[in-house]
């Protein structure tokens, strides 16, 4: 019972993390049909700045919620800078370019975002544990779980049904879901789609950003963070429809469930199963579990 | 052309120092299995799990030397790239209906699979690998230097016949159907020609091309480690292979060694920031030179009057 428990607790909270990894490359894919490696990097400096954030405020003797609130909007604004340089410097002269280009110009600038982390803040680990130790944990039947980890699940359920909102009753949501279907058309019907293009790619980096401030409480922030959410994050948005914020949802609880399965009674199989999970969607589902049918023009 | 090169590369080979053979033996490895991932792309598929077969031709190479104490060149590289073909072969059924980013999680995925599996598994070594023992041919075993020159020599010798015959499919009335499915596969299939098993073959050749590269590292290194199939080393051959550009059999090849030359200076002089060097001439490189480093040699022949070689990445009406 409580090993049931713990794996559906563990589940849900992997799911949740995952969820906020994936939101901003879901919606800059859905868009700009692009896969975003710079998500990773842009990952990265969200949790370095959020390590730095928290050990300023910590030295200036502030309170959990203060910590917090500074690492939320330092890191914000350092992922929105740095995405609307990289789209106004790079992407911005690729859009016409092979998909395949735009992959590696990404990839470029992952990299460097990658040593320019290690520039700034050194090659060595930081901590940012400081706000998570503070909250302490709570009991959920026999287990003691932290609290901040309870706060990211409700933190990634408000994003998911905020994006949700923002998408389906919003004039701009609207917007973006019409250039997301169309983007020839939208621009006929008079969108300016270069707009919408820019800002979610801003929006997308900003969310990587946040991801990457919320999860630095709970892990050492060091070199290669950036790489090893990447790949997961891709996993998530592949498996659950290109672009459709609902299939990531389900594809984040999915893995998310079978990975803490894996931890707890297959251990050998943690490493790749979410590939397993992904390769399995795509045999039957080969566009996703929430993409729209594709036509093929001729 | 490449016959002279090889030729006088394998002339003048005790020539060079020891360490520049290595490094121009592993940009070979690398070169051979990015131009299985450049004629892919060709196709317009995009393979993020090449390095599996990089990883089942080195792995060949290990198993022979460890488990039949078999070092003999030509038959290590000979299983190395059968192996790898029928890999290829049997996940080709599978992994051939997919395009573009499916098609490319899908490589990644199962390469990642056998990742984690390798890491697992005694018989692949975990994470240290498996040793390979000095490669002999046919029963002439020399050692020290000797044993690195003649293997230097070898995989010149082998990666030239690659790359010619490579050329030759490339240029042959099924490489021109291979871009054709690039530009427009239903058209194709209106026409009566199968699209699938096209783009089946020519994954079986670009797995059999990962195998010859992985035996060749896995002989040069002497080591062969579950790495080489870990999607870092599979995304490196995916950027020697947009770097290069899809004009030329030899565009893969002068992507690797301008890789390996950077990766080595860069590692002796700024070794905690190679990688923004490296991200800097990327991005230098895609904005200036979007076609690939090929396309400066088309320049070059443009200025001397001859005919352009073809250009695939292009400018696709895609907005």
């Amino acid at each position: 019972m409580t090993l049931a428990l713990t794996i559906l607790v563990d589940g849900i909270s992997y799911a949740a993390w995952l969820f906020l990894v994936s939101l901003g490359l879901t919606l800059v894919f859905g868009v700009l049909r692009l896969l975003n490696v710079a998500h990773g990097g842009l990952y990265s400096f969200g949790a370095y700045s959020a390590a730095f954030a928290i050990g300023l405020s910590l030295r200036a003797g502030w309170g959990t919620a203060a910590q917090l609130t500074v690492m939320v909007l330092f890191a914000a604004a350092v992922g929105a800078i740095l995405s609307l340089t990289i789209e106004r410097l790079v992407l911005n002269r690729l859009y016409h370019e092979h998909e395949t280009l735009v992959l590696l110009a990404t990839y470029a600038v992952f990299l460097v975002l990658e040593d320019l982390t290690k520039l700034i803040w050194g090659g060595k680990s930081l901590y940012a544990n400081a706000p998570r130790d503070a909250l302490g944990t709570t009991q959920i039947g026999a287990l003691a779980f932290p609290v901040y980890d309870l706060l990211l699940i409700g933190v990634a359920t408000a994003a998911a049904l905020a994006s949700g909102l923002f998408l389906s009753r919003t004039r701009i949501g609207r917007l973006v879901v019409a250039v997301t279907t169309d983007r020839e058309m939208s621009a006929a019907m008079g969108i300016n789609v270069a707009r919408i293009m820019t800002g979610i790619f801003v929006a997308g980096g900003l969310l990587g950003a946040l991801a990457g401030a919320l999860t630095a409480p709970k892990i050492a922030v060091l070199p290669g963070i950036g790489v090893e959410m990447i790949v997961l994050a891709f996993a998530v948005v592949v498996v659950g429809g290109l672009g459709s914020i609902t299939g990531a949802v389900f594809a984040a609880v999915i893995i998310g469930l079978l990975r803490a399965f894996a931890s707890h009674l297959v251990p050998t199989a943690e490493v790749f199963v979410i590939y397993a999970v992904m390769t399995a969607v795509l045999a039957f589902r080969p566009y996703g579990l929430f993409s729209p049918p594709v036509t093929r023009k001729i | 052309m490449v016959v002279t090169v090889a030729a006088g590369l394998m002339v003048s080979a005790p020539l060079f120092p020891g360490w520049v053979r290595y490094v121009v033996q592993i940009a070979l490895a690398i070169g051979l299995v990015s131009l299985g991932v450049m004629i892919l792309l060709r196709a317009g598929l995009l393979s993020f799990g090449q390095g599996l077969y990089y990883m089942v031709g080195g792995y060949s190479v290990g198993f022979l030397s460890r488990h039949a104490g078999i070092t003999d060149a030509f038959a290590a590289t000979a299983t190395g790239i059968v192996a790898s073909a029928a890999f290829a072969a049997l996940l080709g059924l599978f992994i051939v209906r997919y395009r573009s980013i499916f098609f490319a999680m899908l490589t990644l995925a199962v390469a990642m699979i056998v990742y984690g599996v390798a890491l697992k598994v005694s018989l692949f070594g975990g994470t240290d690998g498996l040793n390979v023992r000095p490669t002999t041919w046919l029963g002439y075993a020399p050692r020290g230097s000797q044993l690195q020159l003649t293997q230097f020599q070898f995989t010149v010798l082998l990666t030239a016949v690659l790359i010619l015959a490579a050329r030759k499919l490339l240029n042959s009335r099924f490489g021109k159907l291979i871009e054709a499915i690039h530009d427009n596969e239903l058209r194709l299939e209106y026409l009566g020609l199968s699209v699938r098993r096209s783009l089946l073959a020519i994954y079986v050749v670009a797995g059999a091309l990962g195998g010859a590269g992985g035996a060749l590292a896995a002989m040069a290194a002497r080591h062969v480690d579950p790495s080489f199939t870990y999607w870092t080393t599979s995304g490196e051959f995916v950027f020697v292979a947009i770097l290069g550009g899809t004009g030329s059999v030899f565009a893969p090849f002068f992507a690797s060694f301008l890789l390996e030359i950077i990766r080595s200076f860069a590692a002796a002089w700024l070794p905690d920031y190679w990688q923004l060097l490296l991200g800097v001439m990327m991005l230098a490189l895609v904005l200036l030179l979007p076609r690939g480093l090929w396309s400066l040699a088309r320049v070059v022949q443009r200025t001397f009057g001859r005919t352009s070689a073809p250009v695939l990445l292009r400018e696709d009406a895609r907005t």
